[in-house]
């Protein structure tokens, strides 16, 4: 029972106040490079681009002096799952990833090993570990404050045509506030609630309806505890003047240095290359390359 | 907004700020017009399927720039409603509510209402918007429309003013409660408002969060700012230079605190209690009918005594020793506990805790918040699972592996704080039967046990099981979840905060409740709380802690004779005991071991010979 501790699991991106350059960049900025060295992540299929990639992300590690344990600690929860997609693919028909000729390099009765599948598990682990990585990357290095700042400055442009920037910075704000609180609470409940002698395991599979019932004494009152807060928080909030985006100002304005533009390109650059070169053929002749040695 | 904080750096904004309402200092306060104006205010809310309720019935006040108003009265006398109209969050059903002119059903004048009059409430957390403490209190200068430039300055000078600026970073889980609070009073601080509204804010503090609270408070009148506290201690309403009491919808006495309190019976029969040197006074009085009646300063009441040449016996107060039956009850060894351990976010909360209750006890566990109690009450229940150390029930380590669940169960209860929230079945007798069901008894069985455990909290059965759980009171709530927990027949009774944010009249009935489960029923008690004068009332032994360790040990009476030691662990002494202390001070010989102010009274009427009765002109008010 020491699995109490819901708060544990609450802990939505965990940020590291070490003061780097990835750290004071410009958040509007950050989320784009983000994203851009996610859309260079998401395309990469060959081996050399992911070397590339690995060591493109673990330098950016580096630069951003957040420790490689912090870096990596989304990984580990990662790794069962990859290991069953793994296996999930050696004992499925060999495919053949775009009508490539595959050449069979292992077998073992019906479970059959071509390169084209080793290569997929390889570059898929490959891609999810840079994904985890940089998301870990982006949470540590940036505030949940900045981070809806710059969710609100991004769709700023966009609030002639209707996009809600405002009220959408200030949900995620809220829900992101009120996660660890939550959670916190419903750790209470679950606490009285055993206390009184419920059991929340679940009556056996298929008996949903028993299960939801055992339920009950935790999400009636979780429910009721939402609504209460969340009647007082637009009490609170209206208490103290809101009435909308409208005639708001920011605290904080957000001003790009040339540093960020700077980022930026290079994340741009980075992403039109890793689209653009073929790294199937660069592979062979870096391979012909070596070869001659 | 008007320059009624003293700081230099106000200056800048007051320039800067859209309502300049011109105001002259301090002494012409009352020269000027009033700030909040309310006429024949009625206010009723339309329930949903059920009667609608009046909360407000023709309520007339005027509140001037620079007062210091408490408003007191029951749960349900309209305090809270009449707190939100003052700022436009409720709007009248009939009548008329004006704030520096400005009637509050024009929607247009919201934003200057509310920038004058801003509002503190009871639960800190659920008032905290943003994810930084310095991101929430710009919240209300952003909702003004200000340059970026002065919501940073008013972010800085409200955090100053509260004492949080090092902490203006931090997410405000991470916060203690009394920090919560006052990051909240600094986000309405930031409006710069000239009217600081606090609606039952120190409820949910501990005392030296709520002694810091009242400290700003004082300093924010002192500069100028009008206060309207709304509370259920008597000994903070004495602070205000005037007194609003409410009673069903209606304003029962405004007036100053001295006069009000002058009248005890008037004060009890409002459901409410006197502050403990009124108290005092009006024992005096009831003793001997010539004394000097309404006395409300401790000074005076020294005076009357001295003038009367009142004689103190020096009786000396002991308790009958507690005859221990050997096995304790529940047993914590060298606990120790982190947080978040791997984290980092970890927090140690048990240090190496080890305390024994026994059967029949009664032991309250104090400390400031932060210091391990809840930590402690949660594995004496078994709930936490030690990292370090044993917890023993009923002689049985709780965490071994052949120790069974339901033993546990049937061995303690634990009633968490706030345990209304726990509540979950439609109709009261079913929530409190949750339990018994769980244990697998049979309909009449069931029956029984919800039975006795509703008479035993004053819920009479056939009255109150077949109620909404919604619809019952506050206080009423907090009993029927009471009632859940003595369902299971727990031998021992663990409670974390059990009477934070009652009304008097609700605490007064709840503590005698657990009084007397524990005395005559035998239930053994653990109470952890922030109120001291719980403590008297119902735990015969005191254990402190201490940033995860015990502090202070003793019996009640030992502990509470260590004032100095207490409020250094921010804690503090109850009422009485504090009156006492000023008594003995003023050169009156009160027995040291005094705890009440019953035990007082004694020491007082022992050592004075009774005079003849006098029918005098003057009976009780």
């Amino acid at each position: 029972m020491s699995t109490f501790e819901f708060l544990r699991y609450a802990t939505l991106g965990q940020y590291v106040p070490v003061g780097s350059l990835v750290h004071r960049m410009d958040p509007r900025f950050k989320i784009l490079a983000f994203a851009l060295v996610v859309a260079a992540v998401t395309f990469s299929g060959t081996y050399l681009a992911n070397v590339i990639l690995l060591l493109t992300v673990f330098l950016l590690v580096a630069l951003s002096r957040v420790s490689l344990g912090q870096a990596l600690q989304g990984v580990r929860p990662a790794l069962p799952v990859l290991a069953f997609l793994a296996v999930f693919q050696v004992l499925l028909p060999p495919q053949t990833f775009g009508g490539e000729a595959c050449n069979l390099i292992w077998q073992w009765g019906f479970v059959e090993l071509t390169d084209c599948t080793l290569r997929f598990i390889v570059v898929s682990t490959a891609r999810l570990i840079e994904l985890i990585v940089l998301t870990t990357l982006l949470t540590s290095t940036t505030t949940m404050a900045e981070l809806a700042y710059g969710v609100e400055g991004l769709l700023a442009p966009f609030q002639r045509m209707g996009v809600p920037a405002h009220e959408a910075a200030l949900t995620v704000t809220i829900a992101l506030r009120f996660v660890p609180t939550l959670a916190l609470q419903m750790e209470r409940i679950v606490k009285a609630q055993i206390a009184r002698g419920a059991d929340f395991g679940t009556a056996g599979r298929f008996r949903f309806v028993k299960t939801t019932r055992r339920l009950l004494p935790l999400l009636v009152p979780l429910f009721l505890a939402g609504l209460r807060r969340s009647e007082n928080l637009a009490l609170a909030m209206e208490a103290r003047g809101y009435t909308g985006g409208k005639g708001r100002t920011r605290r904080v304005k957000l001003r790009a240095r040339p540093a960020d533009y700077l980022a930026l390109a290079a994340a741009a650059a980075f992403c039109i290359a890793m689209l653009n070169v073929d790294f199937a053929t660069l592979g062979r002749a870096l391979a012909a390359w070596l070869g001659q040695f | 907004m008007v320059l009624l904080l003293t700081e230099p750096s106000s200056v800048v904004f007051f320039a800067a700020s859209r309502l300049p309402i011109p105001m002259e200092g301090a002494f012409f306060m009352h020269a000027t017009e009033p700030l909040i104006e309310i006429s024949r205010l009625y206010h009723t809310y339309e329930g949903s399927g059920t009667e609608p309720i009046d909360a407000l019935r023709g309520v007339s006040l005027t509140i001037h720039p620079g007062e210091f108003v408490a408003v007191v009265g029951t749960n349900g006398s309209g305090k809270t409603t009449l707190a939100r109209h003052l700022n436009a969050l409720l709007l009248p059903t009939r009548g008329e509510v004006r704030v520096a002119g400005l009637d509050t059903r024009q929607e247009a004048a919201w934003p200057a209402v509310r920038s004058q009059v801003a509002m503190v409430f009871q639960q800190p957390e659920d008032q905290i918007i943003a994810t930084t403490v310095e991101d929430d209190v710009a919240f209300g200068p952003e909702n003004l429309g200000l340059p970026a430039d002065e919501i940073e300055g008013r972010v800085r000078w409200a955090l100053e003013t509260v004492r949080m600026w090092e902490l203006r970073n931090r997410p405000p889980h991470l916060l203690s409660v009394g920090q919560q609070q006052r990051a909240a009073i600094a986000g309405a601080l930031a409006l710069r408002p000239r009217c600081l509204v606090l609606d039952e804010a120190t409820a949910m503090l501990d005392p030296a969060g709520g002694r810091e609270v009242l400290a700003l408070l004082q300093r924010l009148h002192a500069d100028g700012v009008t206060i309207v506290l709304i509370t259920h201690h008597m000994a903070e309403a004495v602070l205000a230079e005037r007194v609003i009491v409410l009673s069903e919808g209606g304003v029962a006495f405004d007036g100053a605190p001295r006069r009000f309190f002058a009248c005890p019976n008037h004060v009890t029969r409002l459901g409410l209690e006197l502050p403990p040197v009124a108290d005092l006074a009006a024992r005096m009085v009831r003793r001997w009918p010539d004394f000097p009646a309404g006395l409300f300063d401790l000074d005076d009441v020294v005076d009357a005594l001295a003038f009367r040449n009142v004689q103190i016996e020096p009786l000396s107060f002991t308790d009958p020793p507690f005859a221990s039956n050997g096995r304790p009850s529940v047993a914590a060894r060298d606990l120790r506990y982190t947080y978040l351990s791997g984290t980092p976010l970890a927090v140690r909360a048990l240090d190496g805790v080890s305390v024994e209750v026994h059967a029949g006890e009664s032991v309250a566990l104090l400390g400031a918040t932060g210091s391990g109690k809840s930590t402690l009450l949660q594995h004496l229940a078994g709930l936490l699972e030690p990292q370090d150390g044993h917890v023993l029930i009923a002689g049985k380590d709780a965490h071994a592996r052949q120790t069974d669940r339901r033993f546990l169960r049937e061995q303690v209860g634990i009633l968490f704080q706030r345990p209304e929230e726990q509540l979950f079945e439609t109709y009261v007798g079913d929530d409190v039967a949750f339990g018994p069901r769980q244990l697998g008894l049979d309909r009449e069985a069931v029956r029984e046990r919800v039975r006795r455990a509703m008479e035993a909290v004053g819920l009479p059965f056939l009255d109150y099981k077949d109620r909404f759980t919604q619809s019952l009171s506050g206080g009423e709530r907090r009993k029927a979840a009471l009632a859940g927990v003595l369902a299971l027949h727990p031998k021992t009774l663990l409670l974390d905060e059990p009477t934070a944010g009652l009304d008097p009249q609700s605490r007064r009935d709840l503590l005698a409740t657990l009084r007397h489960l524990n005395r005559e029923e035998g239930l053994t008690l653990v109470v952890a709380t922030h109120n001291m004068d719980d403590v008297t009332a119902l735990a015969r032994r005191v254990v402190v802690l201490e940033e995860g360790r015990v502090a202070l040990r003793g019996s009640t009476r030992q502990v509470f004779s260590q004032a100095e030691r207490l409020r250094a662990l921010g804690l503090d002494v109850p009422a009485a005991v504090a009156v006492m202390a000023a008594l003995r001070e003023r050169g009156l010989p009160v027995p040291a071991g005094a705890l009440t102010l019953d035990e007082v009274e004694a020491a007082i009427v022992a050592g004075t010979a009774p005079l003849p009765v006098s029918e005098t002109e003057r009976g009780d008010l």
